[in-house]
């Protein structure tokens, strides 16, 4: 079956400009590994007839039985480029080719269910080029503007596959001119993306048909063609150029038979169609209804393949229907042949791509020597190697790293440094010198020991795992000078937590050692332990929750029980309105008394502090001015900016406004740490606050220096943030879903119905033109999530699919003070899974004259 | 009113102990809530005492700078004392250089209720019984024995029982034990004093931890009982039976043996219980802060005690675990510890209590810094060392339980489940480097306020300070410095008066 070996596999990876690192992006369910599939069969290592039902990248189990792609898989394919397509390619080609035809290509094939969009992250940080896949009926999704807006973030060319045009044939039975708008509308949705996320270092990244850059395609029956696949085949027949054929394959070019004559308008009359549909979407139609309908295939099919210079073997004439359709399509417009050349064509080999890419990749200079080596893609240049992600191996407990090589080559037995995401450029932390056990290629399902891996390629090394802490930088071991690369960013993060335990207390060794492997496996899932001792998992949904808690019980801690608590969902506290009055509270020895109030801070300056665009760290001139000009502070207020919080960073401010009081800044550092550790566990439920601006209006302290130490001071900041809480009308926040809902027009009612009764509330409702689907945008409060997706698929019988991504913190509208609201329960509830007391009331915290 | 302080208190008893000891100057250690009837047992006892020969001085103490289940046995030496009597709820720790008599008290139990209430749990579960009870209890233990058996009997079962033994009510010194063993023993005490005399202190630090007996049984002793299980055995094949209060001894018997089936009998409302939920909250609490610990860089060390036999050297070896992870620590006297107290010191991330085993326990969540014990603080501070569920409370089992295991050292990043992340721990080398020599410390001073620290709030609030000098580095304000820059100090000016809970003017103020 495998007709490609290892080593010329491995041959092929020296050819540099030879080389296509690509990913397959996409919204989830637009059938991105069964389009991968029909590559693969293209290389030889799944039969072409089973392409479209293997799924040849979904490796693991679960991911077979949902159908959905959950883990990025890398695969190498080798690709023998046509003599005839290659001299096309001729002029474009760059470099140092020559005249090997083959060309290696290193797909990864990533999922695309927002829970797992850390793995898009990873895949398109060591690829150069994404075929982005969108379905032709749905459209361009939510998911598809995040990957895509990821990939270009990356300076990744995109190239875009229009894919289930079979359901336009054989489900939706559109007319050419409605399937041409719906394709349209479709290109025209995914270059608007591109326009907006355009980074100026890739150059155009607008997909058009006849650039050849839009591939339409139906990777359930394994053919897709491009406009100048089908150009080449007429351009002989009208006896035209072939570029100016694919020019009137698209757009407003219409074509009379009966006059054979070209307009660029309808002319009105019926045999007048555009471009498009008479030369491509018509034949395929015929193609199909014969192969459907006709019974007589003698008649019909038979002299029509034969037209089209397509042969079927023997035993594939023997079929019928669907089967039929399918051998037919596929031997006529294999979607290998088509989509492998547009890849070749139109996405940049790592020699060219690295040259714009490493501005965005390397910390260091751009002048130094490992710079110039990523630059340049040279194999003998220092080794850099960047790590993305870290793959179980079957070996329990093991990881292969997987990651690209940008410069340099890596062998096996190589010495290797390792610079993990808290290294710091000449210092000693997170850094190990150690040794490449072994590096090896993947190919699909297989695993495969290579010698050595060049630059340009992917590649997975063994004996690293211990060192490398989900991501991490390789260089040579005596190169101490270089910078590691630029840490990948995540578009989302955990949201979601649940509690794991042991069912038997003498698992807890294991079950630590798994939560540890389980960390080390996936970027974005957080281990942690609650103040009452329990271990917690974080998430970013409901999904991901739920795929690793599977890998901890059965990958990580072989298959030892384990009890899996209700879903936790973190809150915060914040305040409504300035205190009501100043509040004081007295030191244990009543010598020292601090006077506060709090007000909320500006819904958007917390969000800026979130994102780091004020902060601790800033000048102080200069977050003045930002706070006067962008927030309406007044510039004295913004200077006397203590510090932020918790852990020094948060969304919370203190601020000192004491007028002429002595010693003040001798108890600042106490008075810091009691409002540091006040932010972090708030009056009302322990959870961290947000959006609170404490200010210090006043204080007395005693005129003894021993008296007014951090012992005395420290506490009662502490008591006095928690009274200026509670005076100035707290509240709790729970955090809410951006949830993306799409769905046929009928399920709209059971839609609406479900999200009022889980507190949520529609932003948006589109409908897509030319479709019966609905778009929903909807905010929806955490906690009623976690439902939210079964009940839904139950009550539309599986038609509305949501996505849902954190949005925002939105308080809670009911007083937690006020005894049996919906608030106080919400806090009794934390307490007492906290194993907390009852709430304080405010005279706890407040002391009087 | 006499008599009944002679009995409780027992009077003769403990003279007849002073007696034969010839003791000229004793300290009488009472709890607060006995204190009032401090006198009359001081009275009472004096009057015992001179009947017989007479010329010994009588003490009382009061307010313990620890904990009162402990010998204060600094408080004694103020008085030069030859020997302690301890009333009230004690804890049995060793004592390191005075002798100690302890007067347990009685507390009333309904012996039969307690039997009964004995079948029905030997008829439930087919573990065998073992008998734990608070001290005060031990007075009963031989009626509890007999009411039992004969309530088997009339109901013709046999279920097995055993009884732990009240330890002793006399404890020597390590020091003193070779004369101990001369003395003849009062034959009037009901306990088994002979058996603390003769073991002496090695095996007494040994005897929870597995030691071999010859009759190969392994002997347990916790909170001043003691019992012996045959090494084939293990606890929890037994069901633990607790006659008590539900106080920091059942507390600690519930963390040590938390594998174990335990019921508690209520002696006041006797009635059984069987829900310790919130006793299992404490033990997960006291993993999650193990794990905190792990991530703190700077420990200090609570001296907690200043009599339990033993507490130097536990602090010698905490210090050395500590040096030996590439932490920092210091060492901290100030009695018994509050949040006011620990919060002078910011710079503690951690701190570890050396005490006695029934106070060494502190619920931390009003402390600025989580307290935690010398078995926590080994788990935490010895990498590659995790939690396995047994649970060690009393120090002195630390000692010989810890054989300095070489730990394999792994190269691997350490996973703190405080931050959800892998982080480095600082290199132990690194700390190795320094030379031991007198100039250390100024060395270290000077290179750490050298370097220039870009973020002082990471070092302050994120626990990023490597030793209490790079914390003051941090500071913003670092104390009286020589080179003052500011203006000229201003001339004298009348301050308030009053009393710091309201000054004179203020209280004017608030009048209009």
């Amino acid at each position: 079956m495998v007709k490609v070996t290892v080593d010329e596999l491995r041959a092929s990876m020296d050819n540099k400009h030879n080389i296509r690192n690509m990913s397959v992006i996409a919204h989830v369910d637009h059938g991105k590994s069964t389009l991968t599939d029909s590559l693969v069969a293209a290389a030889g290592i799944i039969a072409q007839d089973a392409a479209g039902d293997v799924r040849m990248t979904d490796t693991r189990a679960d991911e077979a039985e949902r159908g959905i792609t959950i883990k990025s898989t890398g695969i190498s394919l080798r690709y023998e480029m046509p003599q005839e397509a290659l001299k096309r390619l001729g002029g474009e080609r760059r470099g140092g080719g020559g005249s090997s035809a083959s060309y290696l290509i290193n797909l990864v094939d990533s999922p695309g269910h927002v829970d797992f969009s850390s793995e898009v992250t990873a895949a398109l940080r060591i690829t150069d080029g994404a075929l982005v896949v969108v379905d032709c009926i749905e459209g361009v999704c939510v998911q598809t503007e995040t990957v895509l807006r990821q990939a270009l973030a990356e300076r990744i060319k995109p190239v875009l596959a229009v894919n289930k045009m079979d359901r336009c044939f054989l489900e939706l039975q559109q007319s050419g001119e409605e399937a041409y708008q719906a394709f349209r509308r479709v290109i025209e949705n995914a270059n608007v993306i591109a326009a907006t996320y355009e980074d100026g270092g890739l150059g155009d990244c607008q997909v058009s048909p006849e650039k050849g850059t839009v591939a339409f395609s139906a990777g359930l029956h394994g053919w897709a063609f491009t406009l100048p696949d089908f150009a080449r085949m007429y351009a002989a027949k009208f006896n035209v150029d072939e570029a100016r054929m694919t020019e009137r394959l698209w757009g407003e070019h219409f074509f009379d038979p009966a006059t054979r004559t070209w307009s660029t308008r309808p002319t009105g009359s019926p045999t007048c169609q555009r471009g498009f549909v008479q030369f491509c979407y018509q034949p395929i139609r015929q193609v199909i209804d014969a192969c459907m309908t006709s019974d007589d295939k003698e008649k019909k099919l038979w002299p029509m393949l034969a037209k089209l210079r397509v042969a079927l073997r023997a035993e594939d004439r023997e079929l019928s229907g669907k089967e039929l359709m399918k051998r037919v399509m596929q031997a006529w417009l294999p979607a290998s042949a088509a989509l492998l050349e547009m890849i070749v064509f139109h996405l940049p080999s790592p020699a060219e791509a690295q040259q714009y890419r490493v501005e965005t990749l390397y910390e260091g200079p751009l002048d130094d020597a490992y710079a110039t080596g990523i630059s340049n893609c040279d194999a003998e240049g220092p080794l850099m190697l960047y790590v993305s992600k870290m793959i179980p191996a079957s070996d329990k407990g093991r990881f292969y790293a997987f990651g690209r090589v940008f410069s340099g080559t890596v062998a096996t037995g190589t010495k290797v440094r390792i610079m993990g995401p808290n290294y710091v450029p000449g210092g000693k932390k997170d850094l190990y010198v150690k040794t490449v056990q072994r590096t090896v290629i993947w190919m699909g399902k297989r695993l495969e020991s290579v010698e050595n891996v060049p630059c340009g390629n992917t590649v997975a090394l063994v004996g690293l795992d211990r060192f490398i802490t989900k991501n991490a930088t390789l260089t040579n071991d005596k190169a101490v000078d270089a910078h590691p690369m630029k840490a990948m960013k995540f578009s989302v993060s955990p949201a979601v937590h649940k509690s794991v335990a042991c069912k038997n207390a003498a698992g807890l060794p294991k079950l630590v050692e798994g939560l540890k492997r389980l960390a080390k496996s996936d970027p974005l899932v957080t281990c942690t332990i609650t103040e009452t001792g329990e271990h917690v998992i974080a998430g970013v949904g409901e999904l991901h929750l739920e795929i690793c808690i599977k890998d901890l019980q059965q990958d990580f801690m072989s298959g030892t029980e384990i009890v899996v608590g209700p879903p936790i969902v973190a809150y915060r506290e914040t305040v409504l309105a300035r205190s009501c009055r100043t509040v004081m509270s007295k030191s244990p020895n009543k010598h020292n008394r601090l006077y506060m109030e709090a007000w909320p801070l500006e819904k958007e300056l917390a969000k800026a502090i979130d994102d780091e665009l004020v902060g601790s760290k800033d000048e102080v001139k200069v977050r003045a001015r930002v706070l006067s000009e962008e927030f309406g502070w007044d510039k004295d207020l913004a200077k006397k900016i203590w510090c932020f919080g918790p852990d020094a960073t948060g969304p919370n401010m203190f601020v000192d406004m004491c007028r002429g009081v002595q010693y003040v800044g001798e108890i600042r550092d106490s008075v810091v740490a009691g409002f540091q550790w006040a932010s972090k566990e708030g009056a009302l439920a322990e959870e961290s606050m947000r959006g609170v601006c404490f200010e210090l209006r006043d204080v007395v302290l005693h005129a003894d220096a021993i008296h007014r130490g951090g012992g005395q001071i420290i506490p009662t900041a502490r008591r006095a943030v928690y009274a200026a809480q509670l005076t100035a009308m707290p509240r709790l926040m729970e955090p809410v879903y951006l949830v993306d809902i799409q769905a046929p027009e009928r399920a709209t009612g059971s839609i609406y119905g479900l999200l009022s009764k889980k507190r949520g509330s529609v932003i948006e409702e589109r409908h897509r033109p030319g479709t019966p689907l609905v778009n929903f945008k909807a905010y929806l409060p955490v906690i009623e999530s976690l439902e939210f997706t079964e009940r839904l698929r139950a009550e539309t019988s599986g038609e509305a699919f949501p996505q849902c991504v954190f949005d925002h913190w939105e308080a809670v509208n009911s007083d937690p003070l006020e005894g049996g609201s919906t608030a106080a329960k919400l806090v009794g509830d934390i307490r007492r899974r906290k194993g907390l007391k009852d709430m304080m009331p405010l005279s706890e915290f407040e002391d009087r004259l | 009113m006499e008599a009944d302080v002679g009995s409780r208190y027992e009077i003769p008893r403990t003279a007849e102990f002073l007696r034969a000891r010839a003791y000229t100057r004793v300290a009488l250690q009472f709890p607060d809530e006995m204190l009032k009837d401090a006198p009359a047992v001081a009275r009472a006892l004096r009057r015992e005492l001179s009947s017989g020969g007479g010329g010994v001085r009588v003490f009382v103490m009061a307010d313990t700078a620890y904990n009162s289940c402990c010998v204060d046995e600094v408080g004694a030496s103020h008085i030069d004392a030859q020997c302690v009597v301890h009333y009230g709820h004690a804890c049995m720790s060793p004592t390191s250089n005075l002798p100690a008599f302890f007067v347990l008290g009685k507390a009333p139990l309904d012996v039969h209720a307690c039997a009964s209430s004995m079948l029905e749990c030997s008829r439930k579960g087919n573990k065998r019984i073992l008998v734990l009870y608070g001290l005060e209890y031990a007075y009963a233990l031989d009626d509890l024995r007999r009411t039992f058996e004969e309530s088997c009997k009339s109901k013709s079962c046999n279920p097995e029982v055993q009884y732990a033994d009240v330890l002793c009510s006399v404890m020597s010194p390590s020091s003193s034990t070779a004369d101990e063993n001369d003395h003849p023993q009062s034959s009037g005490a009901s306990c088994h004093v002979d058996l603390s005399i003769k073991s002496d202190v090695p095996t007494y630090l040994n005897n929870r931890c597995s030691m071999e007996c010859p009759s190969s049984t392994h002997k347990y002793n916790l909170g001043g009982v003691t019992w012996n299980i045959s090494a084939e055995e293990k606890m929890e094949d037994y069901l633990i039976f607790w006659i008590g209060q539900d106080n920091s001894a059942f507390a600690n018997i519930v963390l040590t043996f938390n594998k174990c089936e335990i019921v508690r009998y209520d002696a006041i409302k006797s009635q059984l219980s069987t829900d310790f939920s919130h006793l299992m909250k404490v033990l997960r609490r006291r993993y999650y802060l193990v794990e905190k610990a792990k991530d703190a860089n700077i420990i200090g060390i609570l001296v907690g005690t200043l009599g339990v036999a033993g507490y130097l050297h536990v602090i010698e070896q905490l210090k050395e675990v500590i040096r030996a992870a590439g932490k920092k620590s210091y060492t901290l006297v100030m009695g018994r510890p509050n949040s006011a107290k620990l919060a002078n010191f910011p710079e503690c991330e951690v701190f570890v209590y050396v005490s006695c085993a029934q106070t060494a326990l502190l619920d931390s969540k009003d402390f600025l810094a989580p307290v935690i014990t010398p078995f926590e603080a080994v788990l935490a501070f010895s990498r590659g060392r995790e939690w396995t569920g047994e649970y060690l409370l009393d120090f002195k089992d630390l000692i010989t339980s810890e054989k300095q295991e070489v730990t394999v050292a792994t190269e691997e990043a350490r996973f703190s489940f405080i931050k959800g992340a892998y982080v480095e721990d600082n290199c132990t080398q690194e700390s190795m480097e320094q030379s031991e020599t007198s100039l250390t410390l100024a060395e270290v001073t000077e290179k750490a306020l050298s370097i220039q620290n870009q973020n002082n709030d990471a070092v302050l609030y994120r626990g990023r300070a490597m030793s209490s000098i790079d914390y003051l580095k941090a500071r913003s304000y670092r104390g009286l410095t020589g080179d003052y820059e500011g203006p000229a100090p201003d001339s004298i000016l009348v301050g308030r008066t009053g009393r710091a809970a309201g000054y004179n003017d203020e209280k004017t103020q608030s009048a209009q």
